[in-house]
């Protein structure tokens, strides 16, 4: 006996298939049975009407921060899948970061079952060397065969070069991403700002933009030269952007990605000294958000990050440049997204595809698309909702936003993994 | 008091940077430092200005002369004056400056002067209690009581300092110091002129209205006063420039190449000096240019200035 459902009189917006049009979907034991203006609705348990709002597939982050186990009043893993089901995703990549490095085999397959009991998808990221110092290999190897579903090094580049040759050549043979911080450590060593007539009035270290045309230039050579795949984790100044058109260029793989901080704010954000606006990499020129938006819009950047990462506030309670770099970003994504979308800077299959269609290509995910047989991982969104970003209101216990205060347009009403509804905003 | 002739009342409560500051403020702050320094050359330096305050030095960094300036300063007006220096304390035991403040601004203190070596943490600790704040020096951004000193020193000399050439000399990428007196000359239109090696440089620094010197004697030409920095040792040893001695050739000031100068050429230093590196001894010493002296001296006065002005303002806010 089949379960089955369906959604009417919906916008349906599926970047996969480039598709923005009026219809619904039908829902059979979790796939996706049919799309469309015209459903066959004889077999359907149950129908819901829309009323007009857009159903999307549910958004992937593929690089999101837990807090480590146990921390007092800290981000739990439920908590934080909850944050991600009420903005809207319903797959999460864990990656690793200098807290959680994700650098060990042993229990790393318990891990990713354990994680996968929270509704959202929670997957994680293998730390590409131990302690993610840059000198010794981790397990790769095993811990791809326990879920990992790509490589990352936290916030800091693999400085020595032999090493990043050995590391890139290791992780080639198990087909996955690599994903590298672009920076150069000597350029941004002690940084915490963007290197700007801003920065030099304040007296702030500040990294150039040019220290991440320097290490995409070095990584992609180093693609070149082993045939990894190389993901540039967080691309943030339109010098970035050079160094990868021009990397695009070779015969290499490479893919990029960008955090939602660094499409929606800039320096100026943190013109006050403000340590919410503390980000690694630094808020940068107005001129390169909109070259980011830019290569949003022209598919150049593959995935929107969140860049998510709860801070207690004793770490953001020192000044903006002693203060731990880092903000919650899964529950209002979306909204910041949004505004470019009515702003008109972005349409909104522009804006969702590198939430949807892109990460899902590169991680291979069947998920992500509004495709018959895909599962049912799917968001209604009210785009004309208004709503204030209150720190307190968001699930996460930690108050660290950027975007405190901030009025956004649009929300998620209900997010569905498997075509189980795993969060509904009227409760 | 001659208040009435700007027909406007000092009306700050902190002194974050010298960028929140206008002109017609540093009359007030000046005139009311010309009167504190004849004072401070009596035998009845003490005044009840701010009888009843207590004025809290929290030093995050090593200080002697600013600290002591300070001090000395507030206890002339009567205050009661408290150091703490927390570069062995609290801040030691991972305390957050958040807490640190609060719990300071428990004791209730009036005004609160702080040094901290990270930008922002002036105004950070401005926003959070109800202390007047005044920045000691903050990072490499602002020493704005260090600026407004080399202001009034130079505007004693002059009269004004509008349309007179001057000259910073040294490491103005690391420095406070640079940055406050570029931003109290250009406001009072100084021909301002910046000389240094470009790694001792902000890159951006061709467009703060400075002419930018790598040659000293070029940069000396015609000059009206001329302001060396004070050369850090620790970026001496071939990180920013190969050595202290090369510096000194190609950077440090003397008798003889200041003859490219003005003959009555002011030559200042903001101290603690480092003789033979940025300046020859005999230059630092020749009482016919060096004004090193009347920077200290008048850094009381105007320490002075600046507690009194926010104390009266601090007592309005009372009464209001």
């Amino acid at each position: 006996m089949k379960t089955s459902f369906a959604i009417t009189n919906a916008r349906l917006v599926d970047p996969a298939s480039g598709t923005d049009a009026p219809g619904g979907i039908l829902v059979e034991d979790g796939l996706i049975a049919q799309t469309g203006g015209a459903l066959d609705l004889s077999g359907a348990d149950d129908v819901i009407d829309a009323g007009g709002q857009i159903l999307a597939p549910a958004l992937i982050d593929l690089r999101a921060a837990k807090e480590t186990a146990l921390t007092p009043d800290g981000e739990t893993t439920s908590s934080l899948a909850a944050g991600a089901a009420a903005g809207g995703f319903g797959t999460v990549v864990l990656a690793p970061n200098a807290n959680a490095p994700l650098d060990k085999a042993d229990g790393f397959a318990g891990m990713s079952r354990g994680l996968s009991a929270h509704g959202v998808r929670m997957l994680a990221a293998a730390g590409a060397t131990r302690g993610l110092r840059g000198e010794e290999m981790s397990e790769l190897g095993l811990m791809v065969r326990g879920g990992a579903v790509y490589a990352g090094h936290g916030d800091h580049p693999i400085t020595d070069t032999q090493t990043l040759r050995r590391v890139m050549s290791y992780s080639s043979q198990f087909d996955i991403w690599l994903a590298l911080r672009p920076a150069d450590a000597a350029l941004s060593a002690g940084t915490v700002a963007t290197e700007s007539d801003w920065s030099a009035r304040m007296g702030l270290p500040s990294e150039p933009a040019m220290s991440e045309r320097i290490a995409i230039d070095r990584d992609a050579s180093i693609c070149a030269l082993t045939g990894g795949k190389l993901l540039v984790d967080r691309v943030s100044t339109a010098d970035g952007l050079a160094a990868i058109r021009a990397a695009r260029k070779r015969d290499i793989e490479i893919a990029a990605s960008c955090a939602i901080a660094h499409l929606t704010l800039n320096e100026v954000d943190a013109g006050g000294l403000d340590s919410a606006f503390r980000m690694d990499p630094p808020l940068r020129l107005e001129s390169d958000r909109r070259a980011l938006v830019a290569a949003i819009a022209s598919g150049e950047i593959d995935a929107i990050v969140s860049d998510h990462r709860p801070t207690p506030y004793d770490d953001k309670g020192e000044p903006f440049a002693l203060a731990i770099p880092g903000t919650l970003a899964l529950e209002t994504l979306l909204g910041a997204l949004l505004a470019l979308v009515h702003d008109g800077e972005l349409t909104l299959l522009e804006a969702l595809r590198p939430l949807t269609s892109g990460p899902a290509s590169l991680l291979g995910l069947k998920q992500g698309r509004l495709a018959t047989g895909a599962p049912a991982d799917f968001i209604l969104i009210d785009g004309d909702t208004p709503w204030v970003c209150d720190p307190a209101s968001l699930k996460s216990p930690r108050g660290n936003c950027a975007w405190a205060k901030r009025r956004f347009t649009g929300r998620v009403m209900q997010t569905f993994v498997d075509g189980q509804e795993i969060y509904n905003y009227n409760g | 008091m001659t208040r009435a002739a700007f027909s406007y009342d000092f009306p700050h409560r902190h002194l974050i940077s010298v960028a929140d500051l206008n002109p017609v403020d540093l009359s007030i702050i000046f005139e009311r430092a010309e009167h504190w320094r004849a004072i401070n050359r009596t035998r009845r330096k003490s005044s009840d200005a701010l009888a009843g305050m207590t004025v809290l030095n929290l030093f995050f960094e090593n200080s002697t002369r600013t600290q002591g300036s300070f001090e000395m300063a507030a206890k002339r007006l009567g205050a009661d004056v408290v150091n703490f220096a927390l570069a062995h304390s609290s801040a030691a035991k991972g305390e957050s400056l958040a807490d640190t403040a609060r719990n300071l601004a428990a004791m209730q203190p009036d005004i609160l002067v702080v040094r901290h070596s990270a930008t922002g943490a002036p105004q950070y600790l401005a926003d959070r209690t109800h202390m007047a704040v005044v920045n000691a020096g903050d990072g490499m951004h602002q020493h704005p009581t260090q600026g407004l000193l080399d202001v009034f020193t130079m505007t004693r000399h002059w009269g004004s300092v509008g349309g007179r050439r001057i000259l910073i000399v040294g490491d103005i990428l690391h420095s406070r110091v640079a940055r406050s007196n570029i931003g109290l000359l250009s406001m009072l239109g100084a021909d301002l002129r910046v000389c240094a090696p470009p790694t001792l440089l902000p890159g951006d620094i061709d467009q703060w209205g400075v002419d930018v010197f790598h040659d000293l004697d070029e940069a000396l030409v015609d000059c009206d006063a001329v302001m060396a920095l004070r050369q850090q040792r620790e970026r001496m040893s071939g990180g920013f420039i190969p050595s202290g001695r090369e510096f000194f050739h190609l950077f440090g000031l003397s008798r003889e190449r200041i003859a490219r100068a003005k003959p009555d050429v002011l030559v200042m230093h903001p101290g603690p000096m480092n003789r033979g590196v940025e300046i020859h001894s005999d230059l630092a010493d020749d009482p016919k240019h060096s004004v090193i002296m009347e920077q200290v001296e008048n850094g009381v006065a105007v320490r002075m200035s600046i507690l009194e002005l926010i104390g009266t303002n601090l007592r309005a806010e009372d009464e209001a």
